[in-house]
Formats: C-alpha cells, sequence, structure tokens
C-alpha cells in the first residue's frame, strides 16, 4: 500500500467523519445512572420493536411510491406526464415534522376539514366520522410522503441511463411489458433503489420530529427521553449505540447485495434514446391519478395547509423577520455545500485510484454518522471537543478551542460536514460507478496526471451529480433541526428552529409561516435546477 | 449550569417559599386542572373530585391526558410521589392509565378538544391553554369548543390544585450578573407581570395584578398547593417518569 495524498487525505476526513461514532461506541461501555437496567428489561425492546416498525412500514411504502412514479413518468406519455417529472421532487420540500403538523392541524377535532364540512353541511357533529391519522400510522405517512423523493430521483435518473438495448434484447425475447419491467427495469435499477432506501432508511431512524409528535416510543425517542429527562446521557448513547448497529446492518446488506454485479453504462455503443409508450384511454387515467394523488398528498396538501394558517392568522406573517432568516439559511447552506463537495471528492478521488479496500470499508464505516440522531451528534461533538480542549490545552497554551467550535457558526457547519457526509459521499460514489475505470485508464495513457484526469475528465462528467447533490445539502441544512438548534450562535435563527420553537410552545399557527417559507424556498431551488437534474 | 443568586427582599417577599431556590425564582404560575363535558359528567362526580380521585373505576375510559414524556405530568406525578408516597403513586398511575381513553397524544389543548368532540369526558391540562383558545387566538372553531368544556379546581378540600412555575435562573458562567438580577426584579414589577399575565394567560407572581379575565379562576378563588415545594418536581422528576413508564403512560 503505498502512502501518498490521495490515501492521506481521505483517510483523514473518514476519521473526523468517524469521531462521533467512536465517541458514541466509547460511551458504550461507561456506567449509566441506573435507569439501564430498568429501561432494559422493559423499554429497550419496544424501542426497537417500534423503530422497526417504522422503518419497515416507511420503506415498503417510499419503494412503492417511489418506483411506481419514476417508472411511470420515465417509459410512459401521459396526461401531465413532463410535469409529474418535476412536480414530484418537490415533495423534498417538505420536512416529516412540518407534514406531521400538517396532517394533525388538518384531520384533528375541529381541526380544517371540520371546518370544511361545517362550512359545506351546516353544524355537525363530524368529529367522530374524521379519520384519525395520528400514532403510529400518521408517522409511517408523514415520514414516506417526505422521504419517497430520493427513491424517486435516483430510480428515475437510473432508468433514464438504462440503456434502451436492454429493453429491446427483452422485446427480442418476447417478454411482456409486465415481464421486461421485473426481469429488466427493476433489477438493472436495483443500486439506486437501494441506495434511495437507504437514505430513507437512516433518515426513519434518526426522525426525531414526526414521531415525537406522534407520540411513538421509538429509539430516538428513547435517546431523547433519557437524555432529557433521566439526565442519563451514557444511556442516550447506548441507544444510539444500538442505532449504529441498525444501520450498519442496512450498509452491509447494500454492499454484499451489490457485490457481484458491474452496473456501469456500457462504454461502447452510447446511450440509445429511450422511445417513451404513448398511452391513451383508462390506462393514461390512471397514470395520471397514480402521479396526482402522489403529488397532492405529498406537497400541495402542506403547502396549502400552512398558507391557510397563514391567512387566517396573518398577524404571524407580520411579526417574523424574514429577511434575516433568509441571511442566515444561505450562509449556512453556502459553506456546508462548498466543504461537503470538496471533501468527497477528495474521499471518493482517493479511494478511487488507491483501490484500498481499507480505505473503502473506513469509508463505509465513517458515512453511518448520517444516521446518528442529529441530537446525540451534536452532543457527542460537544464532548469530544471538552475532551480535546482540556487534554490539548495542557499541551498547548491554546484556551479557546471550545469558543471557537461551540455556538459558533464554523462549529455547527462541521457537525452538518459530519452529518451530511454521506449524502455527498454516496452521491459522488454512484456518479464513479457510472465512469468505467477504463476511462481513468485511458486518460493516464494519454499523459494525462492524477490531477488533470480528475478536473478535465471526472468532473465535467459527474456535473449532474454535483448539482444533484449540492441541491440534497440546501434541501437538508433548510430543514435541519436538532444540530441547529444545538449548536446554533445566540439569537441565529432559521426557518426550522424558528417553526420549532413556535410549535413547542403549541403555536402551530405560528409555526406555520416559517414552515411555508422553508418549503417555498427549498421549492423553488429543486425549480431551478430541476430542468438539470431530470435532464432527458 | 446554574448559579447562586442573592434575591433581593422585595422579591422574596412577592414570591412564596415553594416557588423559587437559591437557584432560580417563579416569575408567574399555572394550574393543572380537569376539563369536563358538562353533559355527560354529572354534579355527584365532580363532587370532592381529587388527582387522586381519578384512579376511580367509575372513570374507566373517561379520562384524555398527554405523554408521560411530558414535563407537566413528570412535575404532576412527582408531587403525587411528595404528597402520597411513591407507593400508593405506583398504584395510583396504574388505575390511572386504566382510565384513558386513549392512548395518550397531542399536547394540552388536542385533550381539551377531544372532549369537547366527545371522545373522553374529562381532560387533564394547564390553565393557560383553556384561556388561549377562549381567547379566538387558536381560531373560530376552537373558540366555540373550548365553550363546550368547563374547567374544575381539583383537590380543594385537601392539599389545593397543583401549581407550576414559569422561572427566571442565572446561568453559571453569566458575564453580567447585576443586570440579570435587575431583568428579573423588573420582570416581577405591577409593568412586567400585566404584560405576562395578558400574553402568556399564566396567573401572577405579584398580588398587585389580576389575571386576565379569560383564565379560568381568574378571581383567584380557589385553593393553591402552596405547601408542595417546586423544588421536588426536579428532585423526583426521574422516580416520576419511571413510575409513569412502568404502568404503561405511552
Amino acid at each position: 500500500m503505498r502512502l501518498n495524498f490521495w490515501f492521506i487525505s481521505s483517510f483523514f476526513i473518514s476519521l473526523v467523519v468517524a469521531i462521533p461514532i467512536f465517541t458514541v461506541f466509547t460511551s458504550f461501555f461507561e456506567n449509566t445512572i441506573n435507569s439501564y437496567e430498568i429501561f432494559k428489561d422493559s423499554f429497550l425492546y419496544e424501542y426497537i420493536f417500534n423503530s422497526l416498525v417504522l422503518l419497515i412500514g416507511v420503506l415498503i411504502l417510499t419503494l412503492i411510491i417511489g418506483t411506481s412514479c419514476a417508472y411511470l413518468v420515465s417509459f410512459y406519455n401521459f396526461f401531465g406526464s413532463n410535469f409529474f417529472k418535476w412536480a414530484l421532487i418537490l415533495s423534498f420540500a417538505v420536512p416529516a415534522y412540518i407534514y406531521a403538523y400538517s396532517l394533525t392541524a388538518f384531520f384533528e377535532n375541529y381541526g380544517t376539514l371540520y371546518s370544511i364540512l361545517k362550512n359545506l353541511f351546516g353544524e355537525g357533529n363530524y368529529n367522530q366520522y374524521i379519520p384519525k391519522f395520528d400514532g403510529m400510522f400518521g408517522a409511517i405517512i408523514s415520514i414516506s410522503f417526505s422521504l419517497f423523493g430520493y427513491v424517486y430521483v435516483l430510480t428515475r435518473a437510473s432508468f433514464h441511463y438504462q440503456s434502451e438495448n436492454l429493453i429491446e434484447i427483452g422485446k427480442n425475447l418476447g417478454f411482456s411489458k409486465k415481464k421486461s419491467l421485473f426481469s429488466i427495469i427493476l433489477p438493472s435499477a436495483r443500486p439506486a433503489i437501494v441506495a434511495g432506501l437507504s437514505l430513507v432508511a437512516m433518515e426513519t431512524l434518526s426522525d426525531f420530529g414526526a414521531v415525537s409528535f406522534f407520540g411513538i416510543s421509538t429509539l430516538t425517542t428513547g435517546i431523547y427521553n433519557s437524555w432529557v429527562s433521566l439526565d442519563d446521557l451514557a444511556f442516550a448513547n447506548q441507544l444510539s449505540f444500538f442505532l449504529l448497529i441498525f444501520i450498519l446492518a442496512l450498509f452491509l446488506i447494500e454492499n454484499l447485495s451489490r457485490k457481484k454485479a458491474q452496473y456501469h453504462s456500457p462504454s461502447r455503443g452510447g446511450l440509445k434514446k429511450k422511445k417513451k409508450t404513448n398511452l391513451y384511454g383508462i390506462k393514461a387515467f390512471l397514470a395520471f391519478l397514480i402521479c396526482s394523488i402522489v403529488f397532492i398528498a405529498s406537497f400541495i396538501f402542506p403547502v396549502v395547509q400552512m398558507l391557510y394558517w397563514t391567512i387566517i392568522f396573518p398577524e404571524n406573517f407580520i411579526n417574523l423577520n424574514i429577511k434575516q432568516l433568509i441571511i442566515n439559511s444561505f450562509y449556512l447552506i453556502f459553506f456546508t455545500s462548498l466543504i461537503l463537495l470538496v471533501f468527497s471528492f477528495l474521499s471518493n478521488y482517493g479511494n478511487r485510484i488507491t483501490r484500498s479496500k481499507i480505505l473503502n470499508s473506513f469509508a463505509t464505516f465513517s458515512i453511518t454518522g448520517y444516521a446518528i440522531p442529529g441530537i446525540i451528534l451534536a452532543v457527542a461533538c460537544i464532548t469530544f471537543i471538552s475532551w480535546l480542549d482540556n487534554s490539548i490545552s495542557q499541551f498547548f497554551e491554546f484556551k479557546s478551542l471550545k469558543k471557537i467550535f461551540i455556538g459558533s457558526i464554523f462549529g455547527l457547519v462541521i457537525v452538518y460536514f459530519i452529518r451530511f457526509y454521506s449524502l455527498a459521499f454516496n452521491g459522488i460514489k454512484s456518479g464513479y460507478q457510472r465512469i468505467n475505470r477504463s476511462v481513468d485508464e485511458n486518460s493516464y495513457l494519454l499523459g494525462y496526471s492524477k490531477f488533470k484526469t480528475f478536473f478535465e475528465i471526472h468532473i465535467p462528467y459527474l456535473k449532474n451529480s454535483i448539482f444533484l447533490i449540492g441541491i440534497l445539502i440546501t434541501i437538508e441544512v433548510i430543514k435541519e433541526l436538532p444540530i441547529t438548534l444545538i449548536l446554533r450562535p445566540f439569537n441565529f435563527e432559521t426557518f426550522a428552529t424558528t417553526a420549532y420553537v413556535f410549535a413547542s410552545q403549541d403555536l402551530l399557527e405560528a409555526a406555520a409561516v416559517p414552515s411555508l417559507f422553508l418549503i417555498l424556498i427549498a421549492s423553488t431551488f429543486i425549480l431551478i435546477t430541476s430542468k438539470y437534474i431530470l435532464k432527458d | 449550569m446554574l448559579q447562586k443568586a442573592q434575591w433581593s427582599k422585595e422579591i422574596l417577599d412577592k414570591v412564596p417559599s415553594n416557588l423559587r431556590s437559591d437557584y432560580w425564582i417563579g416569575i408567574a404560575k399555572r394550574a393543572r386542572i380537569f376539563y369536563y363535558s358538562p353533559e355527560r359528567v354529572s354534579k355527584s362526580d365532580l363532587e370532592n373530585l381529587t388527582y387522586e380521585s381519578l384512579a376511580d373505576k367509575k372513570w374507566k375510559g373517561r379520562i384524555v391526558i398527554r405523554k408521560s414524556d411530558n414535563i407537566y405530568n413528570q412535575s404532576l406525578v412527582a408531587s403525587l410521589i411528595e404528597n402520597n408516597g411513591k407507593d400508593k403513586t405506583i398504584k395510583w398511575a396504574k388505575s390511572f392509565v386504566n382510565n384513558m381513553a386513549r392512548s395518550p397524544k397531542g399536547n394540552d389543548r388536542a385533550q381539551i378538544l377531544a372532549v369537547a368532540a366527545g371522545e373522553a369526558d374529562i381532560a387533564v391540562a394547564n390553565t393557560y391553554y383553556y384561556a388561549l383558545m377562549l381567547s379566538g387566538q387558536k381560531g373560530e372553531e376552537q373558540k366555540l369548543a373550548a365553550k363546550k368544556v368547563l374547567p374544575y379546581f381539583p383537590n380543594q378540600n385537601d392539599r389545593g390544585v397543583h401549581m407550576n412555575i414559569s422561572g427566571a435562573s442565572l446561568l453559571k458562567f453569566s458575564p453580567n450578573k447585576n443586570n440579570a438580577i435587575k431583568l428579573i426584579d423588573f420582570l416581577l414589577t405591577k409593568e412586567a407581570q400585566e404584560h405576562i399575565v395578558n400574553n402568556t394567560f399564566e396567573y401572577p407572581m405579584a398580588d398587585d395584578v389580576l389575571p386576565n379575565k379569560l383564565v379560568p379562576g381568574n378571581d383567584l378563588n380557589f385553593k393553591q398547593d402552596n405547601n408542595t415545594d417546586v423544588k421536588i418536581y426536579w428532585d423526583k422528576q426521574k422516580e416520576a417518569l419511571k413510575i409513569m413508564l412502568s404502568s404503561g403512560w405511552k
């Protein structure tokens, strides 16, 4: 194994990202304050069981919604198919906790639906007939509609790059549409589907806002309870440890399932443009119906509910300093995207050219930091910085390490970096998987240096990936709640923290204004670049 | 995390001793009371009703309250442990959970709305939520719904209704300690108390200010629990949560 710049830098990045994981792992063996025994017996299984039920529910729903929409808009022409192609990614703009607020506001006793029914049909006891979307069911719905976009975007991109040749071979072999879907199209899109689902799984397991709103005892609410109420950080870390085990298992499954398959697009012959099938009659209507239900449920519904609140309680809109919130959010987004892109390129390129198995497994390990609930990630970083401060400052005359990292934009961006590293890393990684290694070899043969290969071959090849990652990071940062809440400097608010603070004071109507802006800004950003992500 | 503070004599006069410590001080009060449906709860049911007697079998399937992770509930149960002892509270919690109309969910307002909608007959919630609903700030539907239920102050013939505070304290490394104490002094003046009372719908700490008219018990003609020290809400919080969770209080 040769030690060179790439190796050292990507090793170093993986190390930084892995710090919180090590902190959680080492705290696992610390003593807890008695509560562990009590919880272990009665509640640990319940937490794990509920987390698993939630996970399975969300995975099934996002798989069905994400792949079916991707399939419909990629292979068929029907009324609105071009509209839905980009409209469906707007669901990215709605965080699960805001979806949960909307779901509750609409269906609760004397909620929006009650008002609508009352205005239409007059007084009546409608509450008992209105379905209540709460508990586990409400959480699965909220999280699924806010996350299916990951599966949709990645699967659609993969369908787009699929060779028409493969499908034509199927046709020549006499495959029916159904058979070619299940034997050719879906299997060859598997890496994308699995990548989308693993993002969904990580987000689901670390969701706190929606599950706590619906009152479900999962690992994350267990962590919160044991930390905030029982003041037992060690037990909180032990629960995070279980979460990490789940995630690690997910990654192993993903890696094993992909091991034997090569999914590069063929470098010879190029891409043959796919011909979309035109749908007519009932089939066209069904395709339209499915896509519009998903679009309305995932995006229009929460936006309209928030808009409705903003209109009937206008004072909340007038009292909010929106300009400052916009400046704060974009400040964070810019720096986070910049360092995430630079460093995940470094790490991926290092992995690609060293082909080191150790480095590769270390990187795979480090991106599981994404699964650590933001709340624990923030605390793990505070713990680590304090430890570093105490041990380093003894040797150097450097006293203010804590001040640099904690309660500063710098510290916030670093923890964002750790949290969203897997998003950037995986994005670049799957982009790289589409570049055949022989491209690199050709470049070297033609006398290009490794740096020149990187800047003049890889970067142009990966432009799509970079933009997609940039969007995903923007959406994530603007929606991010727990890390911002804990590590933000005094008097520094984002839309997410403002919405949260209002919601926690039982002022959901006031939370509607920052929520609405959060959704609109995120949507605008998606729309600006949607042509680029979905370029055909 | 907090530092000890020397409260001024004025402050000590205004704030009852069970609502302050060396580290923090109450600046406003709230009570955790019951809300019942006058259609489904009879006068005899209401006679001498206490937190303790909500564990009676006659309330089976009729009570709504929020989750055990909620701090108001933890404080309430801590106060029960303090007043009745741990063993009795464990028994109480088990029977109380059996009486719940549904698995706990939603905030305090959602409990009141559940009674209004007929899902349950009695709700446990803080006083200011009801005033908030009556004020119309939560919309017309909630205002009408709030009028379908009535507030009830429990434990009037014994220790009084469970009280809690909004408080202020000094952070350990606070750089402007003197100004911080001045701010707290100000929060207890008539001017600040009037502002607090009319915006949060809490009860005032200062005697020279009246509660907002929409708050239940705005004449302050009800017995408050002035003996249970708010300090124990924290001391017994973990114990309370464990009792709640192990009795199946979600």
